[in-house]
């Protein structure tokens, strides 16, 4: 259980502060302050134990969100419900700053009264939160019958994440696959370590109450109906299948139905929200390759050259490529030669950021930069830090697909043919790093 | 912060909000709320204007209503008598159609802290209970809650806790886990929550309708429950099972604790749990929150303890992140020294390399002790990258790196020729005094293998005047006496200069002390002298060779998803304090925090456990009396001792330091003499009389207590036996 919420600015300043329980006195808001935002030291640990109080924190941006306890509480949970009251908050006003905070000042009150009551959990769905909250402007009185008893069903219905009784005129189903890409490379093109974790949102405008299926490649399910005797080429389906390590739904799939047939069936939520979320470490499609050549001449200069590959269908486009190469703290001056888009040096940053717009596959490009270095007498070496890559491709690099989507609905007159639906696949770097 | 001038502001606050044309504005007036309430944020005392916002909640805006309901709970407690003009438009509230207000209202008149409240909540509370929306039964369970912990010292309304136990069948799911959370903090002081086969079957069933949270304090809540039989139990574990794969990590470990407490007497199906939510686990250590991770990284580390090999496999999972902060760093390159094997092992060590360079000294340090981990197994690969690391001629490398000398060549004497050849070959002079001790104890303990030993360490005794440390110097005595019972002829000289400077110039008596027991010593001669100096050179346990034990799952079951551990081992003395002696409630079932052995709490199942007395909060005498006269006597004896002839302060004292409080007893001389004292242990509350009926004759003790725990009462009378005798000694 929480005893209490704080938010504060990059400089300590409270913003929010919302005490729940008895036993959080109010100098707690101060001793976070004093020993956390204010130490001297970097961050130790993001629980924090002060005076037989434990306080758990969230840093966003240069925002500071504390969660405060007596209890011996689960972390994990407490960390959770962070990040859940994050996003809560984003999808009222959009991006966590300090500025928006000030503003939707009432509005985070009105949401911490709801979500919590006495330290506990109440409600936290997006969704099911906008019935109780009410935005500047409305009034309670002129709440309709309608709404009032809106309230009641919808929280005594067995479907927390649905309420009855919606309707589109257009039925309508956007369907993302968002993967981030993660990568550790030696110096040599060996990796590390590589992994993709996906998320598959979903934003449903679907009349009624909805029973939605969905299917992808994955590996388990395809073998199984290759076992089955259907005509397609084992072969052929074997390769595109793929291997999901773990993954875990919203509370609307039928987990067992999952166990069992392997199949995801549920009625969404309305509106947005993440359907699943997935890991694989095998046979990923490292779209972009960097190959670094670092060269130390003499001890006030370094010559850099950095090659990258993309490594996908020529027909398709990468976008917002940004190569960021670290420079040593004694950089003096730099200079940059590169074949395609745009690089500078940017001092404050320690490193040549690189920045292509667009970039097809199978090309490749270059770039060559010599800094010069202040003479120092610091004996440390320069301690390389990997090279870090951004990018954005139309493509999954798990090779995730999705083979099909389908909605049911039996109480209405609509079938799977007239929704709409939209499917759109989406890869982002997360951490991708090669050490030179 | 503006505290400058801070009176001002809130003299125009009032003045604006008693201005009648504002108030007639509605959204000006609103506006000047919200500044109120923005100050009260920022720690500015506004509660001289109390009166105008209660003036300002008699309103239809629901927005305005919840920023003066915020502001009245905050300042409720201190302005009881304004607040009660409030209590009436609340209450008003309370019976308001729209069920939001009639919420609104209730959760709001229970935040209010203030003593007298209780009578004007009660009746409200109670018909929101059978209220048929279920937001309002929500708000209403948690007030029962509220209402409690505001007089936490009343006795409990049978009529409330019967209520809430039947609402624990509402349709709502979250009135049904607020009913737990409101029952387990109402009994709190009888143990809280009872879960029995009904209840827990019902929860059980009703888990998929709960969010996350509300799982996850299910799950809590279920380890009290034992099931009858085997058969029930595997029932419980596969309807669990498919919580074990949930998409929220909290859920997962808390199922997976569950699972290890029930499945306790089955060890396969504990591994085979394991084995399952390696990969949540693993998930959760590269998830995209830092702050998720690294409590994913010390779950993992929990489940090491037990099962090394479990994530072995998955060892390049642990590599860091550039830009990880430090304290994911620390945990995953104690994980990374755990998976070490012999297929692995040159990949990690090429890893662990690279962050022995990194810009933070303190993580570059704890690689080099990460290598020196390894180096008990593989020891010549570790000292070829550790021999590496001192050409770089880093003054906390080079530290860090003799330091790691020392403890190796501890721990496995086979390495200490490479060792001694390296220190020997040219090391350059650590300057913090950790490494300067490391290196004169090699110096002292491996002496006879370095030819340049006793060199090096003139060149400390030279620099002795303007050492600091006395810590460097204690050790810089140690280490040249060991070196002259080993090499007297190049050691004699410097040795004597060494023990006249300590003795006749050090100002710090720890050195001064060391120097006179070595110079003492020395006069006895050389031979007592060795015998006392030279020890082992190794460890005698040769710990290294046994290798780790793994460790039997309960050992770490009991904190398993708790702060526990996440708490490091720099912060566990600091945590101790949260001991279980604040928290009643959860001595139960929960320990706090691994390695605090002091604190002896009993399992949920095993009472055969040692039982600790607490004193706990204060009696006052007629509660003491109310229930003295409401229980029945449980147990009575004669103790066999007779009254201690000590003054009464003495005995008062005595049995307070064994965690037993005297309420009163009889002047010294009156016939019959009597005592009444109570003691607190594991929920219960032991009160006692004790009676001498004439003097010298054996004191008479009689024994209530609620609720009923014979173990408890056995240990209270054996301790207040020894602690009589003791005083009828003296």
């Amino acid at each position: 259980m929480i005893g209490g919420l704080f938010i504060y600015n990059h400089k300590g300043e409270v913003l929010i502060s919302r005490v729940y329980r008895d036993d959080i006195g109010r100098n707690a808001v101060d001793a976070f302050r004093v020993n956390v935002i204010h130490a001297r030291q970097q961050v130790r640990s993001p629980v924090t134990n002060i005076a037989r109080t434990s306080f758990f924190h969230v840093k966003r941006s240069n925002i500071w969100l504390a969660a405060v306890t007596k209890q011996n509480v689960n972390a994990a949970m407490v960390f959770e419900f962070l990040y859940k009251m994050c996003d809560v908050m984003a999808a009222y006003f959009g991006k966590i700053s300090e500025e928006n905070i000030k503003n939707n000042f009432v509005l985070i009150y009105e949401l911490l009264d709801e979500i919590l009551d006495f330290g506990y959990p109440q409600n936290s769905e997006t969704g099911a939160l906008k019935t109780f909250i009410t935005q500047q402007g409305i009034k309670g009185q002129h709440q309709t019958k309608e709404e009032q008893s809106q309230i009641t069903s919808q929280v005594t219905g067995q479907i927390g994440w649905r309420r009855e009784g919606i309707k589109y005129r257009r039925n309508e189903l956007f369907l993302d696959v968002l993967e981030s890409v993660n990568l550790l490379m030696s110096p040599q093109g060996q990796v590390l370590s590589a992994h993709v974790s996906g998320r598959v949102v979903m934003k449903s405008y679907l009349s009624g109450m909805p029973e939605c299926k969905f299917g992808m490649n994955d590996k388990i399910v395809i073998d199984k109906q290759g076992k089955g005797g259907t005509t397609d080429d084992p072969g052929k389906s074997g390769k595109q299948s793929i291997a999901i390590d773990d993954c875990t739904f919203h509370q609307c799939v039928r987990l067992s139905k999952f166990d069992s047939e392997r199949s995801i069936s549920f009625i969404p939520p309305d509106g947005e929200y993440e359907l699943m979320r997935y890991r694989t470490t095998k046979d990923i499609i490292l779209p972009f390759r960097v190959i670094p050549l670092v060269r130390e001449v003499g001890r006030t200069k370094l010559e850099v050259k950095v090659v990258i590959k993309s490594n996908f269908k020529p027909s398709l486009l990468a976008q917002k490529i940004e190569v960021r190469i670290p420079t040593p703290l004694n950089t003096s001056g730099v200079q940059v030669i590169c074949m395609k888009g745009k690089a500078k040096y940017k001092a404050s940053e320690n490193a040549i950021v690189w920045k292509i717009k667009r970039m097809a596959g199978m090309k490749e490009s270059q770039i060559s930069a010599e800094i010069e270095l202040l003479p120092t007498n610091d004996k440390k070496k320069w301690a390389r830090p990997p090279i870090s890559m951004n990018f954005e491709v139309p493509f999954a690099p798990s090779g995730l697909k999705v083979r099909y989507l389908k909605v049911f609905e039996s109480k209405l007159n609509y079938s799977d043919h007239d929704v709409i639906k939209w499917v759109r696949y989406i890869g982002r770097s997360g951490i991708y790093e090669t050490r030179c | 912060m503006p505290y400058f001038g801070s009176e001002e502001m809130v003299k125009e606050l009032k003045r604006a909000l008693s201005n009648p044309h504002v108030q007639s504005d509605r959204l000006r007036y609103k506006n000047y709320i919200t500044k109120v309430i923005r100050y009260m944020t920022q720690g500015l005392d506004v509660s001289s204007l109390f009166m105008d916002m209660v003036k300002a909640s008699a309103t239809v805006d629901i927005v305005q209503k919840k920023l003066v309901y915020l502001y009245m709970c905050t300042y409720a407690s201190d302005k009881p008598d304004l607040a009660l003009l409030a209590i009436n438009t609340l209450r008003k509230d309370c019976a308001d159609p729209n069920p939001m207000v009639r919420g609104l209202a209730l959760r709001n008149m229970c935040n209010f802290r203030m003593p007298g409240m209780t009578e004007y909540i009660e009746q409200p509370i109670v018909a929101a209970l059978r209220d048929k929306a279920s937001y309002v039964r929500r708000v209403a369970v948690l007030g029962c809650a509220k209402m409690h912990s505001l007089q936490p010292n009343t006795e409990i309304d049978g009529r409330i806790v019967n209520e809430l136990y039947a609402l624990l069948r509402d349709p709502d799911p979250v009135v049904v886990v607020n009913c737990l959370r409101a029952l387990e903090e109402i009994l709190k002081d009888e143990g809280g929550v009872v879960i029995n086969k009904p209840i827990a079957h019902h929860l059980l069933n009703r888990m998929k309708e709960l969010d996350s949270w509300a799982q996850s304090e299910v799950l809590n809540f279920l380890l009290r429950y034992h099931p009858r039989s085997d058969d029930e139990l595997f029932d419980i574990l596969s309807l669990l099972d498919s919580f074990l794969q949930s998409s929220h990590a909290h859920v997962v470990v808390s199922t997976l604790r569950l699972f290890l407490h029930l499945a306790s007497a089955h060890r396969a199906v504990q591994a085979d749990a394991l084995l399952r939510t390696s990969a949540p686990l693993l998930a959760t250590c590269s998830a995209v929150s830092r702050e998720l991770r690294f409590a994913g990284l010390c779950h993992v580390q929990q489940v090491m303890r037990s099962q090394p090999g479990l994530f072995a496999t998955h060892y390049k999972r642990f590599f860091c992140g550039y830009s990880e902060p430090s304290y994911i760093k620390f945990r995953k390159m104690e994980i990374l020294v755990e998976l070490v094997n012999d297929e692995n092992v040159s990949l990690v060590l090429e890893e662990l390399r690279s962050y022995c360079t990194d810009v933070s000294p303190e993580l570059a340090q704890a690689a080099i002790a990460a290598i020196g981990r390894i180096a008990r197994t593989y020891s010549e690969k570790c000292l070829d990258i550790l021999t590496g690391l001192l050409a770089l001629k880093q003054d906390h490398i080079t530290s860090a790196v003799i330091q790691t000398f020392r403890d190796l060549v501890w721990f496995c004497p086979q390495s200490t020729a490479a060792v001694c050849q390296t220190v020997e070959a040219g090391v350059d002079r650590p300057q913090d005094s950790e490494g300067k001790q490391a290196l004169l104890w090699l110096l002292g303990a491996h002496g006879d293998q370095m030819g340049s030993a006793p060199y090096v360490m003139e060149g400390y005794i030279d620099g002795l005047k303007t050492e600091l440390s006395s810590t460097v110097k204690m050790e810089l005595l140690t280490a040249t006496v060991k070196m002259f019972l080993c090499r007297p002829a190049e050691t004699q000289d410097m040795l004597g200069r060494l023990l006249h400077y300590c003795i006749e110039e050090e100002s710090d008596v720890c050195v001064r002390d060391r120097a006179l027991l070595y110079y003492r010593l020395l006069q006895r001669g050389a031979e007592e002298t060795r015998r006392v100096v030279t020890g082992p050179k190794s460890d005698p346990s040769m710990s290294v060779l046994t290798g780790r034990q793994e460790e039997p799952i309960s050992e770490w079951a009991s904190t398993f998803n708790t702060l526990g551990p996440l708490a490091g081992r720099d912060s566990c003395p600091q945590t101790d304090a949260i001991s279980a002696a604040d928290q009643p409630s959860y001595s139960a079932g929960e320990e706090l925090l691994p390695g605090s052995e002091d604190v002896t709490l009993s399992g949920p199942g095993d009472t055969e456990e040692e039982i600790s007395l607490s004193l706990g909060a204060p009696l006052s005498h007629e509660s003491f009396e109310k229930m003295w006269l409401d229980l029945e006597i449980l147990h009575r004896q004669a103790l066999g001792v007779s009254r201690p002839r000590t003054a009464p302060d003495t005995l008062q004292a005595s049995l307070q330091l064994e965690k037993i409080q005297t309420l009163a007893f009889t002047p010294a001389d009156t016939v019959p003499w009597k005592a009444y004292i109570y003691t607190r242990s594991t929920g219960t509350l032991i009160l006692a009389e004790l009676l001498q009926g004439a003097t010298d004759e054996s004191l008479v003790l009689s024994v209530k207590q609620q609720p009923v725990n014979q173990h408890a009462i056995r240990r209270f009378v054996s301790v207040l036996k020894s602690v009589l005798q003791t005083l009828n000694l003296e």
